[in-house]
């Protein structure tokens, strides 16, 4: 019965992972223009499938990796671009309709493209489970544990150890300062959504294997991220993580102990009790209105 | 110049309507496109290599003329308000024959009516749903022009259940898809499993969501529970995040299932976790007897493909073709009512590529939808997924379908 225990919660915290990954995405976009792509769900599916065409075209995993990561970021700055920078300029809420309306889309172009068929997405990393204690784990699963944990850790580091890293934080905290201080606000923006979009592109080419690639891949993948980028907070890159491997490790659970037909309830149940009663989130700072 | 450009126009009116009146109009109709299309596509080219041979052969003697299939095709797309506009468009038709077709059940409830109403002869295949026909002995209709060519899912629960009690289960887990699909597949097993004589425990009962992954939690319960098979209800990538997960938890049991399982997007995506699957079949696209070859070689060489995405789908529209085709014959009419009686009693067999149709179908009774449904549990096989294809699930099916194939032509 152990055993069960810890597969389910490993089980589930692996797709908590995936889901932190994505949330992530909102929350790097969110920290320095208070504007969230709600069409994350959908970069992630088309830059799956256009990592999938690249392989197709017989190239190798390794440099199909760049290449996917590429158009993740160059799919982030059109959002960008034709999305968000006006309405922002003019501080409406403009984009909220606008990600939207980009991301549906790229549903229509996805399925005009590719059909709307769910394909595999052939990878080199063995699917065989190893056993650890007694627990099955695929090494394409620790793959994707990896993966998400040494992007985050790249990004925060690069944020934090670089000097453009630091214009980032600097329009994150205060971005009227941070523009008399000499930083332009505009491109560490775009800045932002170019790394939400490898961000995304990652979450794509790392999560295919298991979940197979179609234009509704992300569709379920993307409420749950951004329930977990709510429950944390959208301040926290470190709070989606816990929040992700939490919530993942609770549906698996939930749904062994209680029946699969509650899956989806202790997300919700975890999201309304985090708008009742932290709003922030739980890893979000307290707002300090100054009047 | 414009007097010539009159003429044009007038011989071309006149040899479209010499062409009309030459020529039997059926409709094929199906999702041709997206996630169904593998069944619809199979479908459809199923029909129209039936409709070649036919067309080649001279077409079907009506009355004094030789008569040619003339083929209308409609997408549905799958969504049942697309397939309810569709069935509103054909079923205005004066001199529409009949109409062929449709994947899915939900198009089928919303469609159908129009033709009902209109007493449009309709063969629906592949769509197995139980409720395409049950629609019409709920509603107590006295007529009814809807008639079915496909093993619908009473027959496959049935079978599915079966073949566990036959493979010496006695505790086998159920999982099913949360959709109307899903849940009635489930309850068409349990009355099943009752009705066979309770030889089965079912130890888990558990479902899942369209578009889930993980399936950790349902298959551990199972696994924990002692299940020695799973039997299950659901659609393609579902399916297969199951079996691989399976394989993942390392929950030895065969997949026992709907016929969805031999869809091409279970197999592909599940790879060798889908050896062994089982599930029930009208077709399987190896070629044990002549007919059979021909066609499958035959399908090959028009769609330049190894494989036929969906073999059930296609042997079934190719022999819908032929069953419609022997009605016209015998009505000596193209005209749909009239089509719709010599259906109901079809006194020459058909040669299929299933089998040989002997009076598929009789006049409709509203207590027994079977009166209108051409499959029976004989002419259903249980087909296992081997390597990327399906293949025969028992030799005992193999052999009975080539001895039944020879002792027709024995008679002859």
């Amino acid at each position: 019965m152990d055993h069960a225990v810890i597969q389910l919660i490993v089980s589930g915290a692996l797709m908590g992972l995936v889901y932190a990954l994505v949330a992530y995405g909102f929350q790097l976009t969110y920290a320095t223009s208070k504007s969230i792509n709600f069409g994350q769900g959908e970069l992630v599916m088309l830059s799956a499938f256009v990592s999938l065409t690249l392989t197709n075209t017989g190239l190798p995993y390794y440099l199909m990796i760049p290449g996917g990561l590429l158009f993740g970021v160059i799919a982030g700055l059109f959002v960008e671009r034709a999305g968000v920078r006006l309405a922002l300029e003019q501080k409406s809420e403009g984009w909220i309709l606008m990600t939207i309306i980009l991301g549906l889309f790229g549903i229509s172009a996805a399925e005009n493209i590719w059909g709307r068929d769910d394909r595999p997405f052939p990878t080199p990393i063995p699917t065989e489970p190893i056993q650890f204690f007694g627990v099955s784990i695929t090494p394409l699963e620790i793959s994707v544990a990896v993966g998400v944990v040494l992007i985050m850790v790249v990004i925060e580091l690069f944020k934090r150890k670089t000097l453009l890293g630091k214009a980032f934080e600097a329009v994150s905290a205060d971005r009227d300062a941070a523009e008399l201080m000499g930083i332009s606000a505009t491109r560490t923006i775009m800045l932002s959504y170019g790394l939400s979009g490898l961000v995304a592109a990652l979450a794509g080419i790392l999560v295919s294997p298991i979940t197979t690639v179609g234009p509704t891949m992300a569709s379920a993948l993307v409420l749950k991220a951004f329930s977990v980028a709510v429950v944390a907070g959208l301040e926290s890159g470190f709070g989606v993580v816990i929040v992700g491997l939490f919530l993942g490790s609770l549906e698996s659970l939930t749904s062994f102990y209680v029946g699969s037909g509650w899956r989806e309830a202790p997300g919700l149940v975890l999201l309304i009790l985090a708008l009742a009663i932290r709003p922030t989130g739980i890893f979000g700072k307290a707002v300090i209105r100054k009047v | 110049m414009k007097k010539r450009v009159l003429t044009v126009l007038l011989a071309g009116l006149i040899t479209t309507q010499a062409y009309a009146a030459d020529s039997i109009k059926i409709a094929i109709t199906g999702p041709f496109s997206g996630g169904s299309a593998p069944m619809g596509a199979s479908m459809r080219d199923g029909a129209k290599i039936a409709i070649a041979e036919i067309n080649a052969a001279g077409g079907i003697k009506v009355g004094a003329k030789m008569m040619k299939f003339e083929v209308l095709e409609r997408d549905d797309e799958a969504k049942n308000e697309r397939g309810a506009l569709i069935a509103q468009e054909l079923a205005s038709m004066s001199d529409l024959a009949g109409v062929i077709g449709t994947v899915n059940t939900g198009v089928c409830l919303a469609g159908d009516k129009h033709y009902q109403e209109k007493g449009i002869t309709k063969i629906i295949t592949p769509a197995a749903g139980s409720a395409s026909m049950t629609q019409w002995s709920k509603a107590k209709v006295k007529d009814l022009s809807i008639f079915r060519l496909a093993a619908h899912d009473g027959i496959q629960a049935a079978m599915v259940v079966e073949e566990a009690i036959n493979r010496k289960f006695t505790k086998v887990a159920m999982l099913y898809d949360s959709t109307n699909y899903g849940v009635s597949g489930r309850d068409d097993m349990v009355e099943q499993v009752k009705k066979q004589g309770n030889k089965l425990q079912v130890v888990t009962s558990d479902k899942f969501n369209i578009g889930d992954k993980d399936m950790t939690a349902q298959l551990l319960r199972a696994k924990n529970a002692g299940a020695q098979a799973v039997l299950i209800w659901g659609i393609g990538p579902e399916l297969a995040a199951v079996a691989n997960g399976m394989a993942k938890i390392g929950l030895k049991a065969p997949l026992i299932g709907g016929w969805t399982l031999s869809m091409s997007n279970f197999i592909d995506n599940s790879g060798k976790n889908g050896n062994g699957t089982l599930m029930p079949q009208t077709f399987i696209e190896e070629p044990i007897t002549p007919k059979a070859k021909a066609f499958i070689a035959a399908y090959h060489k028009a769609y330049n493909v190894k494989r036929i995405p969906s073999p059930v789908s296609a042997a079934q529209g190719y022999d819908a073709v032929f069953i419609f085709a022997a009605a016209v014959k015998q009505a000596q009419s193209t005209d749909t009512k009239k089509i719709k009686l010599a259906l109901e009693d079809l006194k020459e067999p058909v040669q299929g590529v299933i089998t040989t149709w002997k009076k598929p179908f009789t006049a409709w009774n509203p207590a027994n939808e079977e009166t209108h449904e051409a499959f029976r549990r004989e002419q259903v096989v249980m087909g296992m997924v081997q390597d990327g294809h399906v293949i025969f699930g028992n030799d005992a099916d193999r052999k009975r379908l080539i001895s039944n194939a020879t002792s027709v032509k024995g008679k002859k």
